[in-house]
């Protein structure tokens, strides 16, 4: 196969949606890699008595071609510790956004002059004030030619009352709309009891003109240290309820619906005919269904259960298959990955289950589903610091064949000196025309 | 709508034969939603926001007769779709669904008199080498009706167009046969010359950029606060 003839045809027409597989968590408006990635971009939260204590994006190599398959080729420290949490990458692929939570920094890197060797080309330091009060920048999500960013907190009571922030890729401010919150639906149907006003990720059904919000908390809970929280009644109060589903095209809110228990990150089938998005509820440990009936009205379901809910195995990332086949749901809190089958969305059946590490946040898998990418690091104040080994601030590499996951790079962030690994974005030479400089590939 | 789709159907058809050539298993290719009707309701015109997102970038090019021309000689007296594009594009969802979408654009903006003294169509070749303006002379004969104004541009040089083409983020890559790669942009630009809009492949629709357009005529219309 011609991995760079095949993404340079995706990156013409950005609608591969009918390929074996996908990197399944990206924005429908992007250039996808169809192939082999060469790279792995790890957002990296700085941790203290750790390097240079500083959050960093970390790259790895991840071809198994190359000479430095497996090991960490590059490091850009941005000064300091933000929160470093989530990634995402420009329409054009020429850019990726790192976002902060707690100074709500935003990290522009060139990713595309040498996808080696990412560079910092510009910091927006000045978010909050930009954007009339946003705190927490979260998700950066591709449109055409800017990015949706959405935010977890405000200014004002660092509740977790929010909204949505759009810049150009350039990294110029355009515009904030505010979540839908009861005494300001913005025309929205409220649906159930909630309409909280809280954001956390944001995706795209643009065939539909469908966008889908999911909601978290506020500044004053992901800071704070998780023991400390779970045994705040008061403070437990104030988790994300809801799902909103949005006129993708105005940006106009449309239905809340209740999805109590902190829906986290939605991914949305890519099949022609698939109108639904998947999201997982944190503490109520659930995967939820947001869906087009028959009727043509958008609704929302539980419809699995994941682990003992009564344990907290708190669902965090999942990574939809490209063929809608397949969902994978990470548990945070005892380490597990939770493979699903979800030919049919309403009623999800989990298949394979899997301890990674002692905890486990991110998934990531590559265009055709042969190779799965995990990383543990969920928020500095909650993430575990009682190790009972060397597995807890990791970025593993498993190869799956449709029955088992097999190891293939295990790196130990602590022990390289880096810090606690958190958002994966993947990187190819092929998708800008590049290729690897002479002598790098053993195999040519 | 019939002879369109027959048209689409017929450069997806070499499309797959093209790709089939290149790959032992070739995905089908899904036609970009432009082809098709809208599978929502178009927006209201007028409803909506469409904030500014950067300045029009000026830019030296040439008009279809061979003639030195400014972008901004195209700005500012009507709202502008600018289509960057190249005529040898073989992708069904890149350059020719551009040209299909504005096509229908141009159809449905004859019939409103008030769009079609108002909306400018233009085509900017990223294709110098090959698109000369006699080749952009040509390649408009058969999209342009000729009471429309729909401009078809080129560039003197690669490197002439260098400049424009970063300021609006529109990336080309040729790989080492010279074949092009490039993410399929059509922006939106109003009468100061700001982009309100940018489409992609899955964003590009006659219905919606119409809308658009008349959004922003709309406030055009509306007496100063």
């Amino acid at each position: 196969m011609n991995r760079t003839r095949i993404a340079a045809l995706c990156f013409a027409s950005l609608l591969c949606l009918t390929a074996r597989a996908d990197e399944t968590c990206m924005s429908p408006y992007m250039a996808k890699i169809v192939g082999q990635e060469d790279f792995v971009y790890v957002w990296t939260l700085g941790m203290v008595g750790v390097g240079d204590e500083q959050d960093k994006l970390v790259t790895v190599d991840v071809n198994p071609k190359s000479k430095s398959f497996g090991k960490v080729v590059d490091q850009v420290s941005v000064g300091g510790r933000n929160e470093a949490h989530h990634t995402g990458l420009t329409d054009d692929r020429r850019f990726l956004w790192a976002t902060t939570l707690d100074t709500s920094r935003m990290f522009i890197f060139d990713v595309h002059t040498d996808p080696a060797k990412p560079k910092l080309v510009r910091t927006i330091d000045d978010f909050v004030k930009t954007t009339d009060g946003i705190v927490g920048p979260h998700t950066s999500y591709a449109l055409p030619g800017r990015m949706l960013i959405t935010g977890l907190s405000n200014n004002k009571d660092h509740g977790g009352r929010t909204a949505m922030v759009q810049y150009t890729n350039d990294g110029d401010y355009v515009s904030t709309t505010r979540m839908p919150v009861d005494g300001a639906l913005q025309g929205a149907v409220k649906t159930g009891k909630f309409a909280d006003g809280y954001g956390y990720d944001a995706r795209a059904l643009p065939r539909l003109n469908v966008l889908v919000t999911s909601s978290f908390t506020g500044w004053n809970n992901y800071m704070m240290n998780l023991g400390k929280l779970m045994a705040d009644p008061e403070a437990m109060k104030h988790f994300g309820n809801t799902a909103v589903v949005w006129d993708l095209h105005t940006l106009q809110p449309k239905k809340i619906f209740d999805v109590p228990g902190a829906p986290l990150e939605l991914r949305c089938a890519w099949g022609a005919n698939h109108n639904y998005c998947f999201t997982a509820t944190a503490l109520t440990s659930k995967i939820w269904l947001i869906y087009l009936d028959q009727a043509g009205e958008w609704q929302a379901k539980a419809v699995a259960d994941i682990g003992d809910a009564s344990k907290i195995p708190l669902p965090v990332d999942i990574s939809i298959s490209a063929e809608d086949d397949l969902l994978w749901v990470d548990t945070w809190n005892d380490g597990k990955v939770h493979l699903y089958d979800i030919r049919d969305p309403h009623a999800p059946k989990q298949i394979f289950e899997q301890q990674i590490g002692e905890q486990l946040n991110m998934v990531s898998e590559s265009w055709d589903g042969k190779r799965v990418y995990f990383t543990s690091s969920l928020l500095a104040n909650w993430d575990k610091t009682a190790s009972t080994g060397s597995d807890l601030q990791f970025f593993k590499l498993y190869a799956w064949d449709g029955k088992a996951l097999t190891p293939q790079v295990n790196i130990d962030f602590v022990k390289e000196k880096l810090g606690s690994p958190h958002q994966m974005r993947f990187g190819a030479y092929s998708l800008y025309g590049l290729k690897p400089p002479a002598g790098q590939l053993a195999q040519q | 709508m019939g002879w369109r789709v027959a048209l689409a159907a017929a450069v997806l058809a070499a499309s797959v034969v093209s790709h089939a050539a290149e790959h032992q298993h070739p995905a089908p290719t899904v036609l970009a939603p432009g082809y098709f009707a809208l599978e929502f309701p178009a927006p209201v015109p007028g409803s909506y926001q469409l904030p500014p997102l950067r300045d029009a970038a000026n830019g030296d090019v040439l008009d279809d007769a061979g003639n030195a021309k400014h972008l901004y000689d195209f700005f500012g007296d009507r709202v502008v779709l600018l289509s960057f594009i190249y005529t040898t594009c073989s992708d069904v969802n890149g350059c020719p669904l551009a040209a299909y979408v504005l096509k229908r654009v141009q159809d449905r903006a004859m019939a409103d008199p008030n769009l079609r003294d108002q909306l400018r169509l233009v085509s900017l070749s990223f294709d110098p080498q090959h698109d000369t303006p006699a080749v952009m002379k040509q390649y408009g004969a058969r999209l342009r009706a000729p009471e429309f104004d729909w401009v078809f541009l080129t560039g003197s040089s690669d490197a002439a167009l260098k400049g424009t083409l970063d300021t609006y983020d529109q990336s080309v890559y040729r790989d080492e046969s010279g074949a092009i790669s490039h993410i399929l942009r059509v922006m939106l630009i109003d009468k100061q010359r700001r982009v309100r809009n940018i489409y992609s492949v899955s964003f590009l629709h006659a219905d919606t950029v119409l809308r658009d357009v008349q959004t922003l005529l709309l406030e055009a219309a509306k007496p100063a606060q």
